[in-house]
């Protein structure tokens, strides 16, 4: 991971110390084929691009062709009934924008989407780093811990929903727990307050993430960094806030980012969950494209909608990309 | 190393092009040549068929599979090699490949409401009567299960292969217990006996609302009972008074009646069959053959028998449709695909499988009734005569490609409704509303099959 922060601290420096020079040199004369004193290994200037080719070859197979037939898709109107000879179906331009945007749950969906998933988002930081923080320093039985740690992020998706929708079901071991204190909450699995069981549910199965990268995030911090914050005579709270969590800034940055796609990208669990058709308070992104395509059969206005939301979540994407520049190797992300 | 990267370059390529090329080769091989006994000769050649894993008889679906290839090898050379679909979706899926592609099995089995939205995508083919000849005829089969095989009798795609109609099942000894002589045959006449039957955490019905098929074949009988058949030409009439009704008497169960378990608005028809197996209940609605294993195990063993549902709409004296609409026209449809190579061979292996014989056997092992007349007027056990009956008294849902989305919209009513089920109250209003939203969508997408 590019962004183990006390590892790039040092090479970053050296490299930036070590480039001054390379680069005026660069600049200075055109280098070529005997250029032979300088020994620049596997520098810019012959670097094998070529072996990207594989690689670019497959992206463009299974990332780049798929989307711009996704978006020839999206202005057919391409149906069941349309579908067996889906290249000549009738091109309508952009209705089907039209009318996802107008005339269907899209922007509810999306509002739905963003909102469960950034309030997943921040109720899991805290927890995970917590949960880090705690298993730091070793103590007996840590190794276990750690392991249990990980269960929720093990388990596939399907069986983490299977097993919650047994447990939130009408009279379920939930509803009867709860009982017994003489709480009684209502339906899980319908009605307004299924939007906070995907939440819920969503936060159980992927705390762990965090988890994982605030740990990579604390293993990262050199032994004198304890040792000078102690010298300093650092009280705990004011070493983990100025010391240590700025060590953690990129991991989380980018634990962050990955949850958040991962989230609205998120079908098996509000699928498994709630069903189709799912309750109006769950009718998420990928559910309602799901919906309007295979049972609804309305190829091209999912294709529409899809685009749509692939363009509303690229735009604070990007942004955030630039923000942290995580693209930006020489420039770690934690801040020294 | 630079100057190898062209090499290399070309080398990668041509590499990526074989690969590819590899995955889209297609497999098509030539159709059976028939002489002129009719018999078709498929030496040497596969023919694929697509269907539905079951899940209750895993082991035997695989002898049964077995088995019947040995037959059609024996009887024209040809092998077959059977897919399954574990899943609405995944065989939706695979439909849908294969009607892009052009490729991918021969024969298909599909459920009977899912023939119409395969019947659109014209991928399939429609029987000419040189092609019911070459399936032993169209007069071979139970006439009721040809309802839903094409939009006319004369455009008919979907074979029938077998039914599995909707029945219900009572517990004798409640109903005894409840001074009740025999099941009721009306609606209103159900939901009083029930009453009489719920007490002491038993109950009059089990059911499940949260089942993602049951809910709409509720509302669909009513309404086709009370003279509404939902689909009119091009017009959807799901804000006819007769399906608000539908949804009162089906929501009154629970609201007003009282004679289900509160606890039914998180089930499926699994937890009510589990339900009725542990004696709980004195009716078990919307349940067909396959619940036979489960109930011979259990508690009410010997003590359950299979009756007919309702047939006359809440609130009216008798039933309004044009045949008693017992039950949804629900099984299998066999449809062979457009692009096929071989279909006769084909044809061979349905006639095969649609045989009096074969239909038999396939019923003692998995359930399903015959879709074969002949074989299903030898059926005589008492307990199969009920859904017999059901069978011949099915009545097939509107054939329209719209009517994935109208089944939808009624389920979806049901879904959107339960918060309400749940604090004991339908509100009037809100469900005119979720009747009136499922009534313009639904009207949307027969616009739209008209037109397609």
């Amino acid at each position: 991971m590019s962004t183990d922060a006390s590892h790039e601290v040092r090479p970053a420096v050296e490299s930036a110390a070590g480039r001054a020079p390379r680069t005026a040199n660069d600049a200075g004369q055109q280098p070529g084929p005997k250029d032979g004193p300088r020994r620049k290994g596997l520098s810019e200037r012959n670097r094998p691009l070529w072996m990207l080719i594989p690689g670019g070859v497959l992206m463009i197979i299974i990332i780049v062709v798929p989307l711009l037939l996704g978006i020839y898709m999206s202005i057919l109107n391409l149906d069941q009934y349309t579908l067996r000879k889906w290249v000549s179906a009738p091109i309508i331009g952009v209705e089907n924008f039209v009318e996802a945007v107008t005339n269907s749950p899209l922007l509810h969906a999306v509002w739905l989407s963003v909102s469960y998933s950034l309030l997943a988002m921040v109720v899991t930081l805290p927890l995970g780093i917590a949960a880090a923080v705690a298993t730091q320093n070793a103590f007996k039985g840590r190794a276990l811990i750690r392991s249990v740690f990980l269960i929720p992020y093990v388990l596939p998706s399907f069986v983490v929903a299977t097993v919650w929708r047994t447990m939130l079901q009408p009279g379920g071991i939930v509803d009867e727990a709860l009982a017994t204190v003489g709480i009684h909450v209502g339906l899980w699995l319908n009605g307004p307050q299924t939007f906070w069981t995907l939440v819920l549910v969503q936060i159980w199965a992927s705390w762990p993430f965090i988890y994982l990268l605030a740990l990579s995030g604390l293993q990262s911090v050199d032994h004198e960094v304890h040792e000078a914050s102690a010298l300093d005579g650092a009280l705990w709270w004011n070493k983990l806030r100025y010391v240590i969590f700025p060590y953690l800034k990129g991991p989380l940055a980018l634990a962050f980012l990955i949850g958040m796609l991962h989230h609205i990208n998120n079908f098996t669990l509000p699928f498994v969950l709630f069903g189709v058709p799912a309750p109006s308070d769950v009718e998420v992104l990928p559910i309602l494209t799901y919906v309007t395509s295979f049972q609804s059969f309305r190829f091209g206005l999912s294709a529409a909608m899809a685009f749509i939301s692939l363009v509303l979540i690229a735009i604070p994407l990007f942004v955030y990309l630039r923000a942290v520049k995580l693209d930006d190797a020489d420039t770690p992300g934690a801040k020294k | 190393m630079r100057f190898k990267s062209t090499t290399g370059l070309a080398a990668i390529v041509t590499a990526a092009a074989l690969a590819l090329t590899g995955c889209g080769s297609s497999s098509g091989n030539g159709g059976g040549s028939t002489s002129s006994d009719g018999k078709v000769d498929g030496t040497g050649k596969t023919l694929s068929v697509l269907v539905n894993v079951s899940s209750q008889y895993p082991e035997q679906q695989k002898q049964w599979q077995s088995d019947i290839a040995a037959k059609f090898k024996a009887e024209t050379g040809a092998d077959v090699k059977f897919e399954t679909f574990a899943s609405a979706n995944d065989e939706l899926t695979r439909i849908q490949t294969s009607v892009v592609s052009g490729q991918g099995p021969d024969v298909y089995s599909l459920g009977t409401t899912f023939t119409p939205t395969a019947y659109a995508t014209k991928a399939f083919v429609t029987l000419s009567d040189d092609d019911w000849k070459k399936v032993g005829g169209k007069d071979r089969f139970n006439p009721a299960t040809l309802g839903i095989s094409g939009p006319d009798k004369d455009h008919l795609a979907g074979i029938p292969f077998v039914s599995r109609p909707f029945v219900m099942a009572y517990n004798k000894d409640l109903l005894a217990a409840a001074g009740i002589d025999k099941p009721a045959t009306n609606w209103d006449d159900l939901a009083a006996q029930a009453k009489k039957m719920t007490k002491d955490g038993t109950y009059g019905i089990a059911t499940g609302y949260k089942d993602s098929f049951d809910p709409w074949k509720f509302i669909w009988a009513m309404s086709v009972q009370a003279g509404n058949p939902l689909v009119d030409g091009n017009k959807l009439k799901m804000d006819d008074p007769t399906v608000k009704k539908a949804y009162e008497t089906y929501f009154g169960w629970l609201t007003n009646d009282k004679v289900v378990d509160p606890a039914s608005i998180g089930w499926s028809n699994s937890n009510a069959v589990a339900a009725f197996a542990s004696g709980k209940a004195g009716y078990l609605m919307m349940t067909t053959s396959s619940s036979i294993p489960t109930l011979d195990k259990s508690a009410v063993a010997g003590k359950y028998e299979y009756a007919l549902m309702p047939t006359i709409a809440p609130g009216q004296t008798q039933s309004k449709s044009d045949g008693d609409a017992a039950s949804i026209l629900s099984g299998d449809n066999l449809v062979v695909a457009d692009y096929s190579k071989q279909k006769d061979l084909a044809f061979a292996y349905i006639k095969l499988i649609t045989s009096k014989d074969e239909q038999l056997n396939y019923q003692k092992i998995f359930g399903d009734l015959p879709a074969n007349a002949e074989a299903l007027a030898t059926l005589t056990d008492a307990k199969l005569k009920p859904m017999a009956d059901a069978a011949a008294k099915s009545k097939a849902t509107p054939f329209t490609g719209a009517w994935g989305d109208i089944q939808l919209g009624l389920l979806n009513v049901t879904v959107q409704s339960i918060p309400d089920l749940a604090a004991g109250k339908v509100d009037g209003s809100a469900l005119d509303t979720r009747i009136k939203d499922a009534q313009n969508k639904g009207q949307a997408s027969l616009d739209r099959a008209s037109k397609g």
